[in-house]
């Protein structure tokens, strides 16, 4: 039995304190923040707080609910993540389920989609064509320019080929449409790729900040990823140095780690429900025919 | 098939039309034209908008009662009082966001705004390349309140970036000398230790000396050390945790990553002598503990936590940094800290500091046709620093200032409805910095000298702690030395190329001499390299620029003398 060799247990050992370790180091950042948001101010600008509460108060959740631009700037990150999430899927659904078929000219279409995760225009352009369209200061400069991603959209076409060919030929002859065998067929059989998917484009859009503030001017209207951005950098503070009244407002540290925490949330609670579809959802042609 | 084609027909133009309805309804509203305006009593009628542009980092998220960008008190008061108003149309959050914003706008692909506060002055001088911003020569000398030239004739060298060929394309933004920097000391343990605040750089040692090694915090162990700063971005921060006193007792007016006019020759303080003997003690001290023993790694902002938290006896600020170490106070029983001037220099000379004579510059748009609307609202800007008008307390009441009891008071805690910070009104106009004429702190110096609190300034100033007016006054009294860069154009062609490197080199070189990773002399290779490397081309360059700048009397054309 291999497993029972000493090299084995060594190795094994060793993983399992990698693995601690890893683990620990995703983890403990995580437990600092959660310490600052719930620690008094003196404490954190003396640098005394690591992974226990110092001077315990929640405080810095109180304002940070009670402030509307959080409020509002977590309502804008709610609807673009479901906007943006629902109209890539649906594209990236209808593109991969045609993509997956043998048709003529697929090979020259999947090409021009790749050839966009190679070369881009660059900032320049896109911000000129996003200004043309007049999408500035809407919602859909943030959902649209990302829409159709080549990458989400080849995970889909590899997952799609899985499926047997023998099952949609089934359904034509039963009379079903093109659509209905994607809806009723397609759809949920590949659950676990279209979960992955749907995860990256979540995580994509809830934690993308420069296009919201890029796009947007006015700060109303900036995504949460955005707004935190504006509120924990400290951008180049010499500039301030000659305004007295608001330098003490900078080291609120807890109400930062409490606007970081409280934004991450989201995220930390939607990954567990969808973890499970992992494994078997990133096939990225790793199966042959 | 057929039921395909239509469902993806049907599709595209869903799609399609979504796109074009918000590019119809944005673009009708960006292309209406605004009446003619009328200046009446003070008064615009019917109300014009003035579009500008905002770096706006730290007041985001702090307007109260519901307030937005392009909806608040100041606004309003604006709309209400002047008939104007004014609209935000081009926002970035820090400072490279917002260069990056106005260098897309430049491209032509929107309107710039009318007003444009521009903090880099690689862009400056871009705008003016662009030939999309307004030459003001005129304007100035026309439309320009005389209570702020007055305030403009004492700040010349603030023009000296957007000079170009004798015109004049921009304004410094509210120009007014910073206030000074000041020692802050734990006076619990020079007491505690029968010391006194140093003043010259023996007795500084020796009291860095006692701090490390005498327990001042009488706790039995050896965790306290003398001096805290920082040295990860410069020798030089200019405002806190600034190194730069033990260097200009070396060097003199001579100071690291500064350009200084030496008899009417522009000379790079890094460089300079003395920089080798600051050195030298800075590395002994280091060696010994008397010193943070990662400056090299904390920034400005983080070398003071080791002060808070009751480490470090000493730290070197503007006066207002009291305010955010003060919680040593609250963080460790009996501790105390007082404000001192900096120490003399070895020759018996001060010790010089840099100063900010102002934070950008304003550019306006070629097609701006309203500078007088413009300096009639930045006039009344204006009104909080002068103590008169609307704002002869603050700009407005509730949110910077309030009148409790018919007491003003500045204690947000204590106004009728209680804040936690007071709100920076006068930044929610076109200012990232609240105007003021108070310059190094005359306002505590003329409090510290008897005068009575009556006016908005003054109060406020009396409001703050007795450490921060004393650092202050201290401020105001040594305002001989503070040293502003001489330099402030756009990086010369050279500069361009190798000043990364050559800062690169003289701060990898500083550092390593003061950790003792490399001999004193590598000093003078440093120099030597400097040189070598461009540095000479660089000074050339700078003192070509300087020389230009100076070379047409705008102050003349623009009625400022």
């Amino acid at each position: 039995m291999y497993h029972k060799t000493t090299g084995y247990r060594v190795f094994s050992y060793f993983n399992y304190a990698f693995m601690i370790l890893a683990g620990l180091a995703c983890f403990l950042p995580l437990l600092h923040l959660l310490a600052q948001s719930l620690s008094s101010k003196a404490a954190i600008s003396g640098n005394m707080v690591s992974f226990w509460p110092v001077g315990f108060n929640v405080d810095a959740y109180i304002k940070t609910f009670n402030n509307s631009n959080f409020n509002g700037a977590m309502l804008t990150s709610i609807i673009r993540t479901v906007l943006g999430t629902t109209i890539s899927m649906f594209i990236l659904t209808c593109a991969g389920y045609a993509l997956s078929k043998e048709f003529r000219g697929r090979n020259v279409l999947m090409w021009f989609f790749i050839f966009t995760m190679l070369f881009s225009g660059g900032l320049i352009p896109s911000y000129i064509l996003i200004t043309a369209l007049g999408l500035k200061d809407t919602i859909w400069a943030l959902v649209l320019p990302g829409a159709f991603g080549a990458y989400n959209l080849i995970l889909l076409v590899n997952f799609f080929k899985t499926i047997p060919k023998a099952l949609e030929e089934a359904a034509f002859i039963d009379g079903a449409s093109f659509f209905v065998i994607l809806s009723k067929i397609y759809l949920p059989l590949s659950l676990p790729g279209i979960a992955t998917v749907s995860l990256f484009i979540m995580v994509g859009h809830w934690n993308s900040w420069f296009d919201g503030i890029l796009y947007m001017s006015d700060a109303s209207k900036y995504p949460l990823a955005s707004f935190l951005q504006t509120v924990v950098v400290q951008s180049n503070m010499q500039n301030m140095a000659m305004s007295q009244s608001e330098v003490a407002a900078m080291s609120e540290q807890s109400i930062k780690a409490a606007q970081i925490f409280v934004s991450t949330l989201p995220i930390i609670l939607v990954y567990p429900f969808l973890q499970r579809y992992f494994v078997k959802g990133i096939v990225l042609g790793a199966v042959k025919e | 098939m057929k039921k395909r084609t239509d469902l993806w027909k049907m599709v595209s133009m869903v799609m399609l039309s979504a796109v074009l309805v918000a590019g119809c309804s944005k673009g009708e509203s960006a292309s209406e034209t605004a009446p003619a305006s009328v200046l009446k009593d003070g008064k615009y009628d019917p109300p014009f908008t003035i579009t500008i542009a905002k770096q706006q980092d730290e007041n985001a998220g702090k307007y109260i009662n519901g307030e937005t960008l392009n909806d608040n008190v100041l606004t309003r008061w604006g709309e209400e009082n002047l008939g104007i108003k004014i609209q935000t149309t081009l926002l970035g959050g820090d400072a490279s966001q917002y260069n990056t914003k106005l260098r897309l706008a430049l491209t032509g692909s929107e309107k710039l705004p009318d007003v444009l506060p521009v903090y880099d002055t690689m862009l400056v001088n871009d705008l003016i390349d662009s030939g999309q911003v307004k030459e003001i020569t005129e304007d100035i000398s026309a439309y320009m309140p005389d209570r702020i030239k007055e305030i403009y004739k004492q700040y010349p060298t603030t023009f000296n970036p957007v000079v170009r060929e004798g015109k004049v394309y921009g304004m410094a933004i509210a120009p007014n000398l910073t206030e000074g920097e000041v020692m802050l000391i734990r006076q619990d343990w020079l007491d505690k230790l029968n010391l006194k605040a140093p003043t010259t750089i023996e007795e500084f040692e020796q009291v860095i000396a006692a701090f490390t090694n005498e327990d001042p915090d009488g706790n039995g162990k050896k965790d306290t050390y003398g001096f805290t700063f920082s040295g990860k971005d410069s020798y030089n921060t200019g405002w806190v945790s600034d190194p730069v006193m033990i260097f200009s007792a070396y060097t003199g007016k001579h100071l690291p990553r500064q350009w200084y006019n030496e008899n009417g020759k522009l000379t790079y303080g890094s460089v300079a002598d003395g920089n080798k003997e600051a050195l030298a003690k800075l590395r002994d001290w280091y060696a010994k503990g008397y010193l943070n023993k990662e400056l090299a790694t904390q920034g400005a902002w983080d070398a003071l936590s080791d002060f808070t938290e009751g480490k470090a006896g000493i730290i070197i600020g503007r006066p207002w940094l009291y305010d955010s170490v003060k919680d040593v106070e609250k963080n460790v029983d009996g501790a105390k800290i007082s404000a001192y001037p900096t120490i003399q220099g070895v020759n018996g000379d001060k010790t010089y500091q840099s100063a900010q004579l102002n934070d950008g510059v304003f550019m306006f748009n070629k097609d701006f046709q309203n500078m007088e609307a413009f300096f009639l609202y930045y006039d009344k800007m204006y009104d909080a620093a002068f103590s008169t008008g609307d704002f002869k307390y603050g700009y407005a009441q509730g949110y910077d200032y309030d009148i409790v009891n018919d007491e003003v008071t500045f204690d947000p805690t204590k106004f009728n409805t209680p804040l936690e910070a007071v709100q920076g009104v006068g930044k929610m106009a076109f200012t990232k910095n609240t105007p003021s004429v108070d310059g190094p702190g005359q306002s505590f110096y003329d409090l510290a000298n008897g005068v009575e609190a009556d006016t908005g300034v003054l109060i406020q100033s009396a409001s703050k702690d007795q450490t921060t007016q004393d650092g202050y006054r201290i401020s105001y009294e040594n305002r001989d030395v503070l040293l502003p860069n001489e330099f402030n154009g756009p990086p010369t062609p050279t500069m361009q190329n190798v000043w990364e490197q050559l800062t690169t080199m003289e701060q990898e070189t500083f550092t390593k001499i003061i950790y003792g990773n490399e001999p004193l002399e590598a000093f003078d290779t440093f120099v030597k390299q400097w040189h070598e490397k461009g540095g000479d081309t660089v000074i050339e360059e700078v003192n070509d620029w300087y020389n230009q700048a100076s070379e047409t009397d705008v102050m003349t054309l623009m009625n400022l003398k």
